[in-house]
């Protein structure tokens, strides 16, 4: 399958749109992802929860082919990516956040949006010498789309400065934008809310919706529960690299098992108890 | 002062030679995160390209010459990364043991010069050349014409880098090659792009090269590598900015100290221009946010 091919193969339009089954990872002997199972339900909201250590991450990482599963399959919609480049996964319509922002740091921040787009004519130097119009003509609509974008993220006005020069805040609405302008079938968010204010936190829940509403299936890795009970109609559970529960959060506080795997703890913890 | 001021034109075409060669090898550095130190013999060879289609085969105007020599180097240079250079990056994580590969690969281009070309000094063949006055200049046609080639030349990569999908994602990859990944860029793709845009910049320097100085050699490449290394560490490693300025500087410097100082100590300019970067701002005199 070429890179050509991959941007325009469809996700499907039936069934989950991402599906993991027996996904596994070892890390020396610790098994960090040890079974995980699960579907992705299309256009709605995941959760992907658990307690430290549960192999979230890990599981993100191999969905998005950062990193290879030792057994196990995933499958976007009809296809199987299982292990797949991860620049053909993203083709393919997956695209992802990191718990950490990642910017590409010696591009403008408009730039950042520049390089998401699928394939693109002016990605050839045939087409730069040959078809200038064209790739004049589809640059212009990156441009425009890319500075609708920031206007909504609230970057705008930042569109020029280098990306490495922005807040953290800013760098995490950069990263999910960046996300955006792909136009993804799925976005895999790792903590987006972490290390962002109150405020933001509503924005960034806000966006979510939007993306939704556009038609894009979202599944974040979450530990705010208020977040999760208010945007996400779904909720994974994971415990110990395993599928422990997939429900409505509300459903799931009724479950003893993740309760005393997670929410319990994580009551706890808000509490203070 | 008429030594200085000719020297001065000196100093603006072996810099001009020197913004190519230095661009190429930045370009390439940038995207691959390793040195090619083979990158004296691409322009060599480039070279000697050049000079068979110029004095051997078909027999072509040297202008047009360098245009085929080049690209034929760039698409050599696609062929020894795919076969030779790539497979070793993507085994070996340091890319200290690639760097040993392009010492290794320096070698055996260079004896494939000699033993192809020979050791003899060859030069082009090109129309007799009358000294033109340019403002206080005294300058060549051909000299003018690599002048005006290496300013075309930069400007283009300065299209390419800034306006194209093409070239920003470059820019990406040699920013965040993990994250440009992510980000859906084809890498290998670009990779790819970037191996031949550097082996025919190798390939257009070293014909340059041979224009402006009037005589190749199979070692010339090499000699001149030391000055490409001094111009792109003075610029600021993996800046393409950075090495066209560092060239404008090191060319400049090594051909007006010739009006000062014996001639034969104008590499030692650079050098001593390279050691005194790496003492005060080991990053380069033009690195800033941002490698292009």
């Amino acid at each position: 399958m070429t890179y050509k091919d991959l941007s325009t193969t469809p996700a499907g339009s039936e069934g989950p749109i991402l599906r993991c089954e027996g996904l596994t990872k070892a890390f020396g002997g610790v098994n960090a992802v040890n079974g995980a199972t699960f579907d992705v339900p299309r256009n709605k909201i995941t959760a992907l929860i658990g307690p430290n250590g549960a192999g979230k991450t890990t599981v993100v990482n191999i969905l998005s082919g950062a990193m290879k599963s030792d057994s196990g399959t995933v499958h976007l919609g009809s296809t199987d990516v299982t292990n797949m480049d991860r620049a053909k996964i993203a083709r393919l319509g997956l695209m992802r956040t990191f718990q950490l922002s990642r910017e590409l740091g010696g591009l403008s921040v408009l730039e950042n949006l520049l390089v998401a787009p699928k394939v693109q004519a002016g990605e050839s130097i045939f087409n730069i010498f040959f078809r200038p119009r064209l790739v004049k003509r589809e640059e212009r609509q990156n441009i425009e789309r890319a500075t609708e974008i920031l206007r909504t993220y609230g970057l705008y006005d930042l569109r020029d400065n280098w990306a490495r020069e922005l807040s953290g805040g800013q760098k995490k609405l950069l990263e999910i934008s960046r996300g955006v302008m792909a136009s993804p079938s799925v976005f895999l968010l790792d903590e987006p809310m972490a290390g962002v204010n109150p405020a933001l936190i509503e924005r960034i829940g806000g966006y979510i919706l939007d993306m939704k509403a556009q038609g894009v299936t979202v599944l974040m890795i979450e530990h705010n529960l208020n977040v999760v009970e208010r945007i996400c109609d779904n909720v994974i559970v994971l415990a110990e690299g395993k599928t422990l529960a997939t429900g409505k959060l509300s459903e799931l506080r009724q479950n003893k098992e993740v309760v005393t795997a997670y929410l319990g703890e994580v009551i706890n913890a808000s509490t203070g108890h | 002062m008429h030594q200085f001021v000719l020297s001065i034109a000196f100093g603006l075409v072996t810099a001009s030679v020197l913004a190519i060669a230095s661009v190429g090898l930045s370009l390439q550095f940038g995207i691959t995160n390793y040195v090619n130190f083979a990158y004296g013999d691409f322009m060599a060879l480039g070279a000697f390209f050049s000079y068979d289609l110029n004095n051997l085969y078909l027999h072509l105007n040297i202008w047009v010459a360098l245009v085929f020599g080049s690209l034929l180097m760039g698409i050599l240079a696609v062929g020894i990364n795919r076969a030779l250079l790539s497979p070793f990056a993507r085994k070996f994580d340091k890319p200290f043991y690639v760097l040993i590969v392009t010492f290794g690969l320096s070698l055996v281009i260079l004896n494939v010069i000699y033993s192809f070309w020979g050791a003899n000094i060859r030069s082009y063949r090109t129309p007799v050349q009358y000294v033109k006055h340019v403002g206080p200049f005294l300058l060549t046609i051909n000299q003018m014409i690599v002048m005006a080639i290496a300013v075309v030349l930069m400007l283009l990569v300065h299209v390419l880098l800034k306006t194209t999908r093409l070239g920003k994602s470059m820019r990406a990859m040699s920013d965040n090659a993990s994250l440009a990944m992510t980000s859906g860029i084809d890498t290998q793709r670009i990779t790819t792009i970037t191996w031949f845009l550097s082996g025919t910049m190798a390939g257009l320097a070293g014909t340059v090269l041979g224009i402006s100085e009037g005589n190749l050699t199979p070692a010339s490449g090499e000699l001149f590598l030391f000055v490409i290394f001094a111009a792109v560490i003075v610029g600021g490693v993996g800046s393409i900015y950075g090495a066209m300025a560092g060239a404008l500087i090191i060319g400049l410097a090594t051909e007006v100290s010739a009006s000062f100082i014996n001639a034969s100590y104008k590499l030692d300019v650079a050098f001593a221009i390279l050691i005194l970067t790496l003492l005060f701002k080991p990053s380069g005199v033009f690195a800033r946010s941002g490698k292009a």
